[in-house]
């Protein structure tokens, strides 16, 4: 282990951002309790998921997930050599640390263990995730009948003559019950998933070990589901877009104009007003879809904020009336699939090789369409639905002064809130003031501050030694861990050429544009290249657009990958460093065959 | 045309012909038939070795015959004595045994009907050079009689020539084509004394995976004057540059993989493009990978499940239980 990343002790708060650890919780922070253990281990930043500081709430899902997925390793299936994760909080930015198994008869215990459980839901894939689709369903409409009741002048006679619990007894179990639902939803997320991802690694394995140079994206390309729900919401869009085109509503949407006025515009005529129940439809569940990947408050959903729907329509409406074609080339990916499929079939050796091929590949696209359509249902409905529960303890910490915004309250830790209600609950039944109206919001305004500091240092890629080697699938998978990620991020990069992920094949020159948050998507120019941090799939309405994508972090089965690989655009993923080098406006080359990232000249025409 | 009896057309040959004819030109036969582009030619039968055998000199019968074929090779090609390759097309031993065996002569860039002829008996007598002699003292099959056939091979002035793999050589992967390419004829890449470009190509997307451009700084050219060939030097301006485009690469890997079908096995290839045209101008089985591979194969067939088991650190039951 000769070469280190910076020790995390040896990080220092940015200017103004004093203060950041009372964010989060105890266990999150590095600490000199913990020094010698957190010191010799490799952390790695984990901006695929959470690429920007982390608001207080918004740490629920990391929390809960992580121990989803700690204890599905640790103590559900009993994965032979892999535990869990550790996560840590540094400056707002989220590390990352694998655990491991080392003792071998250890490892055989639970192997045996593991073939029993695993083998179970391998072998009636299809049965529990039909099971596995009602569980999260239900666990979403339970979490949207979370009754969050408002502090009433004087409880009603109901209440009163019944016997019922009070409000405030109410609303202490609604905040509960939201947090439960929380690692309910989480724990579903890691039910099945991750042995999804391992008879997919199994399989690019095998591919691997009779094709030594066959390209991650090609094995990708031969399980993919094509019908996948993950590219329904932007369906949806489309179909949207043909129903108004077809209601002779087109001249509403191709005029620029605000979502409101454009609503109103529809709601008067009875062709607009069916077009508006066409759309009611659509919604649920469609609309529940992220504009990021679900994992920050800020990244709206489409359902709570129709301007990007209403953008993406527009343009869909616009190519229509100009007579292009929208639908996805589905017949033509399927065939392409298929030949695929029989060439690399034909090129094995023996006949006992393509029968362990047909029936691994029979089995990884059995399991495989859950591990696409899990993040639908988890990261981005139930997240969504999650969301819009927490907003209406935001509203009524509004209405009591506590809060001037209700989206102030994640920037609020989930015991802070609890604290919160508490008080709020106290002032009401005492019926005198309270410190809270004047605490809650000074805290709200001092932690975007800090967020906001935060927002502009630069996470290394890792801390800690680096070791000799990476082999877990997962992380490699998840997270884009490799050793020769790993090996870039210790090599300055000379500033032309950056390396990631050969993520969708084809090769393109253009010129890039710097999108680092959602919301400055409208900026991107139709031909552009895309360059962003994370790589996330409701962007897929802009994907139309661009002539290729280019992400920070992110592996082949990212979202941007696979989005990309269905629009045929080349892509580069998980490059580390592509927002900070490339600045908008610069020429740049996209090789996705090879994964590399050519910047061609210095110029830049815009902000980068 | 008069049916002959030791000039066999490659338009008239295929690989069960090998007897008659040797590996060499039983190849050029069955690649012709399939429509593949090879420059035209003929085999001398082993019947003209027999009748040379017999006579200890060039048969009359046998040298009005070459004669008449010379001459119909010159139809075929265009006007002027025809540029030929004579190279030897060795019977039943495999190309590594031949070689010892004195089968594998080649006379480059020979032209007119007494030169062709005179190193066709050069190709014959080569089976009798000591080292070939040696060679078959030494094996229990040396009782027979020694059989040759010879090739004569309109010759391409090549731009660029060279080899291809139809499976990776770094690793064997069969789903890999890569082109070793040089500028000016072929000899230099088979021979090894010139370091070509390489091109690896994606078998089954077709999509170029890398290419590697070196200095070229020599290249095997015809000797026009003396006829056979020369190593000279590259011009500057040509040195470093690629001496195929994308679109060559790919047209060759199109080629590797047609061929490689028709076998129904890995194949290495030697082309040549001259005035922008490929020709293909000999395909042999390949042998290092498929061997290795050929052992390596597995036999059993463990159902997924137990297969996804086994790669996730696991001891499936099934297998537990049998061992």
């Amino acid at each position: 282990m000769s070469q280190r990343f910076p020790s995390p002790f040896d990080i220092d708060t940015p200017p103004g951002a004093e203060g950041w650890q009372e964010m989060y919780p105890r266990a999150w922070l590095f600490s000199e309790e913990m020094r010698s253990y957190e010191e010799n281990k490799f952390w790695f930043y984990s901006g695929m998921h959470y690429p920007e500081p982390l608001p207080p709430l918004d740490l629920l899902v990391p929390e809960a997930g992580d121990i989803a997925l700690g204890a599905s390793n640790s103590r559900v299936f009993l994965t032979p050599a892999a535990l869990g994760i550790d996560h840590r909080i540094l400056n707002g930015y989220v590390y990352i640390s694998g655990n491991a198994v080392s003792d071998p008869h250890h490892i055989e215990r639970r192997a045996d263990e593991f073939a029993r459980r695993a083998g179970h839901y391998y072998s009636n894939w299809r049965e529990l995730d039909r099971a596995w689709v009602n569980k999260i369903k239900a666990t979403i409409a339970d979490t949207q009948a979370i009754a969050v009741p408002s502090l009433p002048e004087v409880e009603p006679d109901a209440m009163v003559f019944a016997g019922a619990s009070g409000t405030s007894v109410r609303l202490v179990e609604a905040w509960h019950r939201t947090v439960e639902a929380m690692h309910r939803g989480w724990q579903l997320h890691f039910e099945m998933m991750l042995l999804g991802y391992g008879a997919y690694m199994s399989f690019q394995q095998f591919c691997r070990g009779a094709f030594p140079e066959i390209e991650d994206q090609t094995v990708a390309r031969m399980v993919a589901g094509l019908d996948s729900i993950i590219f329904r919401p932007d369906d949806e869009l489309k179909r949207l877009a043909a129903r108004a085109v077809e209601l002779g509503l087109a001249d509403l949407f191709i005029v620029p104009r605000q979502v409101n006025d454009l609503l109103d515009a529809l709601n008067g005529t009875p062709a607009g007003q069916e077009w508006l129940a066409d759309l009611e439809d659509a919604k649920e569940p469609w609309f529940n879809f992220s504009t990021g990947d679900g994992f920050y408050h800020s990244h709206a959903s489409w359902v709570d904020d129709l301007s990007l729907p209403v953008t993406a329509l527009r343009g869909y409406v616009e190519r229509l009336t100009r007579g292009e074609d929208l639908s996805r080339p589905t017949a033509t990916l399927r065939a392409e699939r298929d030949r695929l499929t029989t060439e690399y079939r034909a090129l094995l050796p023996s006949e006992a090789d393509q029968t362990t091929f047909d029936s691994l590949l029979g089995l990884v696209r059995t399991v495989f369409p859950h591990v696409e359509e899990h993040k639908f249902y988890v990261e981005h409905w139930f997240n969504t639905v999650f969301r819009q529960k927490v907003r209406e303890f935001g509203d009524l910490f509004v209405e009591h002064g506590f809060l001037r915004d209700r989206d102030d309250i994640f920037v609020l830790r989930n015991t802070e809130i609890a604290d919160a209600l508490i008080e709020l609950i106290s002032a009401w039944a005492a019926g005198g003031p309270t410190r809270g109206t004047v605490f809650w919001p000074a805290q709200a305004a001092r932690r975007r501050e800090i967020l906001r500091t935060l927002r502009d240092w630069a996470p290394p890629p890792a801390l800690g030694p680096l070791p000799d080697e990476i082999a877990d699938p997962v992380l490699m998978m998840l997270w884009g861990i490799t050793p020769e990620r790993l090996r870039e991020w210790t090599t300055p990069s000379d500033g032309h050429q950056l390396r990631g992920f050969a993520a969708s094949p084809g090769v393109v020159e253009g010129v890039a544009r710097v999108v680092r948050s959602v919301d400055a998507i409208d900026s991107l120019q139709s031909g552009e290249i895309l360059v962003c941090q994370i790589t996330a799939p409701s962007w897929a309405p802009i994907f139309p657009k661009i002539s290729a994508a280019v992400s920070d972090i992110g592996g082949i089965m990212s979202h941007a990958a696979i989005v990309s690989r269905e629009y045929g655009l080349p892509a580069v993923v998980g490059t580390g460093l592509a927002t900070k080098i490339i600045k908008t406006g610069q020429r740049i080359r996209v090789d996705g065959n090879r994964g590399v990232v050519d910047i061609l000249d210095s110029a830049a025409t815009g902000p980068g | 045309m008069t049916p002959s009896t030791f000039i066999r057309w490659f338009d008239e040959i295929n690989r069960s012909d090998v007897g008659d004819v040797g590996g060499k030109c039983a190849s050029l036969g069955e690649l012709t038939r399939m429509g593949i582009r090879v420059p035209p030619g003929f085999a001398i039968t082993t019947a003209a070795y027999a009748r040379y055998r017999e006579t200890g000199r060039l048969p009359d019968e046998v040298r009005d015959e070459l004669a008449r074929a010379y001459a119909e090779l010159e139809r075929r090609c265009g006007p002027g004595n025809p540029v030929v390759a004579v190279r030897s097309s060795a019977i039943g031993e495999d190309a590594a045994d031949a070689s010892f065996a004195g089968q594998q002569e080649t006379f480059l860039w020979r032209r007119g009907m007494e030169d062709v002829a005179a190193h066709v008996v050069r190709c014959w007598d080569s089976l009798f050079s000591p080292q070939a002699v040696a060679y078959r003292v030494n094996r229990v099959t040396s009782s027979e009689t020694p059989q040759m056939s010879v090739a004569v091979q309109q010759m391409v002035d090549a731009d660029v020539a060279g080899v291809l793999f139809t499976l990776s050589p770094a690793t064997g992967d069969r789903s890999v084509i890569a082109i070793n390419a040089a500028w000016g004829l072929g000899e230099g890449v088979v021979g090894g004394h010139i370091t070509p470009d390489e091109y690896w190509v994606d078998k089954v997307s077709m999509r170029l995976k890398s290419r590697t451009v070196v200095d070229k700084p020599r290249q095997v050219k015809p000797d026009r004057a003396n006829g056979g060939t020369a190593n000279v030097d590259v011009p500057p301006e040509q040195r470093a540059q690629a001496c195929l485009s994308d679109l060559e690469a790919l047209e060759l890997a199109q080629l590797g993989k047609v061929v490689e079908q028709h076998y129904g096995s890995p194949q290495d290839v030697e082309w040549a493009i001259a005035g922008g045209v490929l020709y293909v101008l000999q395909s042999r089985p390949e042998t290092v990978w498929t061997q290795r591979q050929r052992s390596q194969t597995q036999t059993t067939t463990p159902s997924a499940v137990d297969f996804v088991l086994r790669t996730m650190g696991a001891r499936p039951p099934s297998s537990s239980a049998s061992s």
